[in-house]
Parts: C-alpha cells; sequence; structure tokens
C-alpha cells in the first residue's frame, strides 16, 4: 500500500517534508515513525487523515500521515 | 460627576482633529488631582482618541474596548513579554503578569523586557515597569509566583507564555474550569505554534503529549518568539474586539527556516 509521509518542524531537517511511501499491509504509525529514525519520544502529535491517532494506528492505503515534534518553548 | 463633565470640557478644548495628546492628558489630570487613567476613560468614552492610539486605526470604540479588557499573561519571558508589550501599545488596558522567576543572562538572546542589568531582577517586576513606559494608562497586576485561579479569574483572555508541557496543560484546564479562551503559544528553534484552547476544544491536551524523559531547556531564536507572540496577540485583540476569524478549529503550525505556515485543522475538515 502506498501512503503520504509529512513531516513538520525538525523533524524535517536530513528527512523530507512530504514523501509518498509504500508499505506493507497492516503497517502502523509507529513503525513509520521508527523506520524514519525517529525518537517516539521526540514526537508530539501524530494525526493520520487530519485526525489524532496513535503509534498502534495501523495505516490504510492512500492515508496522510503527520508527524510533528514536542515543541514546548516560552 | 461636575468633575467628569469640566474634565470633558477641557479635552474637547485640547484635542485636535479628535485626537487628544498624552501631554494634554497629564496637564488636565494634574489639574482635576485625578489619573491619567480616568482622564483616558472620560476621552475614549466620549469618542476622543488618545493620540499614540491613532496608528492603530481602530475605531474610538474598539479602543475603549480595549481599555475595558483584562488579559492575563501566565510566564513573563520570551513570549509573555513580547505579548505584553505588544497588549500594551495596542491600548489593553488591564495587564495581569504571572511568573515567579528572575531574569538571568539566557534569558538576554530573546526576552524583551531583559537587558544586561535584569539578571536578578523578578521578571514581573521589570515587566510591569517596561509597560509602565510605553504605556502610562495601563493598569498591571503582578503575581510572582506559579499561577493560580487568581491570575486569571478576572481576566478576558489568557496567554500561555509557558515553557512546560505539565504548566501549560494546568492552566488549560484552569482557563477552561473559568471558561476563559486561552491563547496558545510555543516555540522551539526555528519553530512555533499558535492556537486557542477554549473549553470546547482540547488543543492543549491533544498537542502538548508528555514525554517520559526530562529535556533540558530548549533552544529559541528570538524571531521565532517574536513572531508567535504577535500572532498570539493578533488572536488575542480578535478575541476582545470580536472581529475576524479566531484560530480555534485547530493550530498555526510554523516553520521559519523553510518558510512554511500550515493551518491543522484537527476535526478532518
Amino acid at each position: 500500500m502506498r501512503i503520504q509521509v509529512k513531516l513538520f518542524a525538525f523533524f524535517r531537517k536530513g528527512r523530507f517534508i512530504k514523501e509518498d511511501r509504500e508499505l506493507p499491509e497492516g503497517s502502523t504509525a509507529g513503525e513509520v515513525v521508527d523506520s524514519l529514525d525517529i525518537d517516539r519520544e521526540e514526537v508530539g502529535v501524530l494525526m493520520c487523515n487530519s485526525r489524532h491517532c496513535g503509534f498502534d494506528t495501523i495505516l490504510q492505503d492512500g492515508d496522510i500521515y503527520a508527524i510533528f515534534p514536542v515543541i514546548g518553548g516560552g | 460627576m461636575a468633575d467628569q463633565e469640566a474634565i470633558l470640557a477641557s479635552l474637547k478644548k485640547e484635542a485636535e482633529e479628535g485626537c487628544i495628546s498624552l501631554e494634554a492628558a497629564i496637564i488636565i489630570g494634574r489639574s482635576f488631582s485625578c489619573s491619567l487613567r480616568t482622564v483616558e476613560r472620560i476621552s475614549l468614552n466620549n469618542s476622543i482618541l488618545p493620540l499614540r492610539y491613532q496608528r492603530n486605526g481602530l475605531s474610538c470604540e474598539q479602543q475603549l474596548t480595549l481599555f475595558k479588557s483584562t488579559v492575563s499573561i501566565i510566564g513573563c519571558g520570551g513570549l509573555g513579554g513580547r505579548c505584553a508589550e505588544l497588549l500594551a501599545r495596542l491600548g489593553v488596558g488591564r495587564i495581569i503578569l504571572t511568573d515567579p522567576d528572575h531574569f538571568s543572562e539566557s534569558n538576554l538572546n530573546r526576552q524583551l523586557f531583559c537587558s544586561s542589568s535584569s539578571p536578578g531582577c523578578r521578571k514581573v517586576d521589570v515587566v510591569a515597569e517596561g509597560l509602565q513606559e510605553i504605556n502610562p494608562t495601563l493598569e498591571t497586576v503582578r503575581h510572582s509566583k506559579h499561577f493560580d485561579s487568581e491570575s486569571v479569574q478576572t481576566a478576558d483572555v489568557v496567554i500561555d507564555g509557558l515553557d512546560s508541557i505539565p504548566a501549560r496543560k494546568e492552566l488549560s484546564a484552569l482557563c477552561r474550569s473559568c471558561s476563559i479562551p486561552m491563547v496558545h503559544g510555543a516555540v522551539k528553534d526555528w519553530y512555533g505554534r499558535v492556537g486557542i484552547d477554549f473549553s470546547a476544544n482540547h488543543l492543549t491536551e491533544t498537542t502538548s503529549r508528555q514525554t517520559a524523559r526530562t529535556t533540558p531547556p530548549p533552544h529559541v531564536l528570538p524571531m521565532t518568539v517574536s513572531l508567535i507572540a504577535s500572532l498570539q496577540v493578533a488572536e488575542t485583540c480578535k478575541l476582545i474586539l470580536n472581529s475576524g476569524t479566531p484560530l480555534d478549529r485547530g493550530w498555526l503550525q510554523c516553520d521559519l527556516l523553510t518558510a512554511d505556515f500550515d493551518i491543522i485543522n484537527e476535526d478532518g475538515n
């Protein structure tokens, strides 16, 4: 299946802003995070098709998946 | 009442093209032994615009609404200090400042009211004194402590200038319990986020995931702080004046490194 991954803020550094990815059926959001070598502890928000999701969410063909880092400074 | 009429008569006499200068207002206040704040209230109530608001381009009625409003700023460092300055220039009448901290040298890169002589001074004191220099009719309330209901309960809008996720969640819950909108802002490096946390949505809850790891204070660039604080004040001003479209369906994600500004809607639309 094919999904689109969007990265935000410093997750883009050395990676990409937006990329299509071919994944085996049943892949989870957390597996995509891991495959990008993103530390799960640095993830602030995960969204699938503009809805909040979790690391365990199973992605479907055509999903748009967005990963945002924790931003907490003031 | 007689004094009010006499003050108004003086204001009308001294006004030029519908505006009254600060200097004239000070002289009127002295001659009637009343505060500059009282003079400003009478002036705005009678459609005489204080000259320093002329370039805001807002109506006298809108300036009066701002003058009558209270904004509570929680955290008076980078975001909070810049927001305070902008609100004072805009003409908000009362600002509550809450921050238990003192300035330190590492604040100098981004905190507006931090100068080379401020390390060691209480943030609320330095900010309140700076605001008074900008807008002498502003009423400031200082709380040099962790925020509590006293910090927010009289506010029309609360601004989140905090730098920790647990504190931000606590403030969001407090504002929700008082039904006061909280204008959220957060920054790191070149990146920032702005949104409005209403009792109806759960912006802070959904965007401020608590991670297990304790991290050191984040790096923050001064232009990121200025941008996010400006956006927070724009949202605050719109809420007070009930104008424009509030940023309330999600949040604005800013990436200054790639010059990307994305509105992230949370409802699937």
